[in-house]
């Protein structure tokens, strides 16, 4: 199955949450692999904490096989043996395999979406279906050029599941983007309609999940003073209605994930070791994780709004 | 002077195996030329030979910088309705001018490519063991495209029993005293060093094919057993993880089925060591016993049930 990751904008969590799916899914005992589609900004190495492809890789990634004459077969990296975090440097017992494929380091997005590129594109998608359980791509924030490939390389691949997750952040102006980002003129449905997708089909594959949010009865939250918690209170209060009202509502949401501190600081993958041994990443993060890493292979949660 | 090649190997996107006019269909991959079948041991279809042109640097390992041109002879395959392999080699010759020639002459010389310039035997061939650099000869990209032209035809339903990894076998073989070595590199990718005495013959093709089948059977089983996690999933789970081998692979080893007998000591002296029938046996009975001991647990729990 593929897994397409996006964001309405930029500083959602989308790389680091998709990431940390990726991971609970291996964990759980799937073969699953990592694209960074990101081509701007290739960072994924950084979060899985592999140093060598922090910033993207030396070699052939994936901009490589997408654009130059060749298409080498890009790099892959495992990691699960080339991760400078110790405590993912051993694959964990029933665990799968990890891989994760960079970006070129400095390799800039695409300038358009050419036959070759998308042909190409098409046969990644291919190859690595009969390979991994589950196929994360993160296609980096907004309308690209990139989302417009993958939404017509899909269309190629009738018989692969694919699926969508758009992220946002739990504020006005993040729900009023995501919706624009799907729903607006030029948004993913309207684009992948015009490449022949099924609207309400596309529909059923798309589902959001929510960032970073902050829960009014949140622990957090306990020294806040009563009007505060008043008008946090009525503001989540505000913003469920206007998701609602918005089709970005409950029904069309796969998961949530709360804000967690250490995020904040640093991105990076969240180890049961983080919570239990060194309790700097909070339970209820990891299971978010965890919860959303079954839900995204689990058909009664994507069953047709 | 020497023939290298690279066979690609995976399993069909398909739920179940295909019977033969399906692979005669899924083959066909030039109007006209006929897709050899052959039924016994084990079905096997192979597409017609088709040429891919190359004008590219030759692998050396001294990274010296050797230009070669000419065309590589690919192949698609199907064995036992179930696995695929996509086969490409070439044969290294030094050319006659120190001059790219028109194509002409490349396309009457089929499956040759020249090298234009000095190049040496054992250079060449320790240089195709490693990753072929951005303008070298890569003959595992057009093998993994004509396994891809398989892997995509309509007449499949992609929906393959389990995901498996290709994997990928770099051959080079020359002319000198018999000899064969078989090395496992990464998790996908294999390197066999073979020497065989007087002329290349096409059925060194068919032994490194074969080797390749057997070798991504042995990989697949492995895999499997590993996902099975035996002892550590309760038994009913584990049994249920090993179904796929039993459903689809076991009966697929046919070691040397296609193999020339003169070529057969080479499969023979990698069958004594490292041994992959051995371990192949070994598997295929942990895989059995686990089903009969899950079996009769099952019975015992069933029988148990019906006394109370």
């Amino acid at each position: 199955m593929l897994i397409f990751a996006i964001s309405d904008k930029g500083g959602t969590g989308r790389s680091v949450t998709s990431t940390n799916i990726v991971y609970r899914h291996a964990l759980q005992g799937n073969d699953v692999c990592y694209l960074d589609f990101d081509f701007g900004s290739p960072t994924a190495g950084a979060i899985f904490s592999v140093g060598s492809v922090a910033r993207g890789t030396t070699r052939k990634g994936l901009h490589d096989y997408l654009l130059s004459e060749v298409a080498p077969e890009p790099h892959r990296v495992d990691v699960w043996t080339e991760s400078d975090r110790e405590g993912l440097r051993t694959k964990p017992p029933g665990a799968g395999r990890l891989v994760l494929f960079p970006g070129n380091e400095g390799g800039g997005e695409l300038p358009a979406v050419d036959e070759e590129a998308l042909r190409r594109c098409v046969q990644l998608f291919s190859r690595l279906d009969e390979e991994f359980d589950l196929v994360m791509v993160d296609v980096s924030a907004g309308r690209s050029f990139t989302a417009e490939m993958v939404l017509q390389a899909t269309v190629r691949l009738p018989s692969v599941p694919f699926r969508w997750l758009v992220f946002h952040r739990w504020t006005r102006q993040h729900i009023l983007a995501a919706d624009g980002l799907v729903n607006g003129a030029d948004g993913l449905l309207d684009v992948g309609t015009r490449f022949g997708h099924d609207r309400d089909k596309l529909r059923d594959r798309i589902r959001f999940v929510r960032t970073a949010v902050l829960e009014p009865d949140a622990a957090e939250l306990v020294g806040l003073r009563d009007e505060q918690r008043a008008w946090l209170f009525a503001c989540d209060t505000e913003l469920r209605e206007l998701a609602s009202r918005h089709k970005v509502g409950r029904t069309a949401m796969l998961g949530k994930i709360p804000l967690d501190p250490i995020l904040q600081w640093r991105e990076q993958l969240i180890s049961d070791e983080d919570v239990l041994a060194s309790k700097i990443a909070n339970a209820e993060t990891a299971a978010a994780f965890d919860d959303l890493a079954k839900k995204i292979v689990d058909d009664a949660a994507w069953e047709g709004l | 002077m020497l023939v290298m090649g690279e066979v690609h190997t995976g399993l069909l996107q398909n739920s179940g195996e295909i019977p033969e006019s399906t692979c005669r269909d899924v083959l066909q991959l030039l109007s006209g030329e006929r897709v050899r079948v052959s039924r016994r041991p084990i079905v096997y279809a192979v597409s017609p030979d088709l040429l891919t042109g190359v004008d590219c640097r030759l692998p050396s390992a001294s990274q010296s910088r050797i230009r070669g041109a000419g065309t590589v002879l690919s192949r698609s395959s199907i064995t036992g309705g179930r696995v695929v392999q996509g086969s490409s080699h070439t044969r290294i010759e030094r050319s006659g001018s120190d001059r790219r020639q028109p194509w002409s002459h490349y396309l009457a010389r089929p499956g040759v490519v020249e090298a234009l310039g000095k190049a040496k035997p054992r250079d060449l061939a320790d240089g195709f063991a490693e990753e072929p650099s951005a303008d070298g000869l890569d003959l595992g990209a057009i093998s993994a495209r004509f396994m891809d032209v398989v892997q995509s035809s309509p007449l499949l339903d992609r929906r393959a029993p389990f995901k498996i990894a290709r994997t990928r076998l770099r051959w080079v073989a020359e002319p000198g005293e018999p000899a064969i070595h078989f090395t496992l590199h990464s998790d996908q990718m294999r390197t066999v060093r073979l020497v065989h005495t007087g002329e290349f013959t096409p059925a060194v093709v068919d032994l490194c094919e074969d080797l390749a089948l057997h070798d991504w059977l042995l990989t697949a089983l492995l895999v499997i057993i590993e996902r099975a996690r035996i002892g550590g999933t309760p038994g009913p789970e584990a049994a249920a993880k090993l179904a796929p081998a039993v459903d689809h692979l076991l009966h697929l080893w046919m070691p040397s089925a296609r193999v020339d007998d003169l070529l057969s000591p080479y499969w023979e002296s990698l069958d004594r060591r490292p041994g992959f029938t051995r371990q192949w046996q070994s598997l295929v009975d942990r895989v059995r016993d686990q089903l009969a001991v899950h079996t009769l647990a099952f019975l015992r729990e069933k029988s148990g049930g019906g006394a109370r």
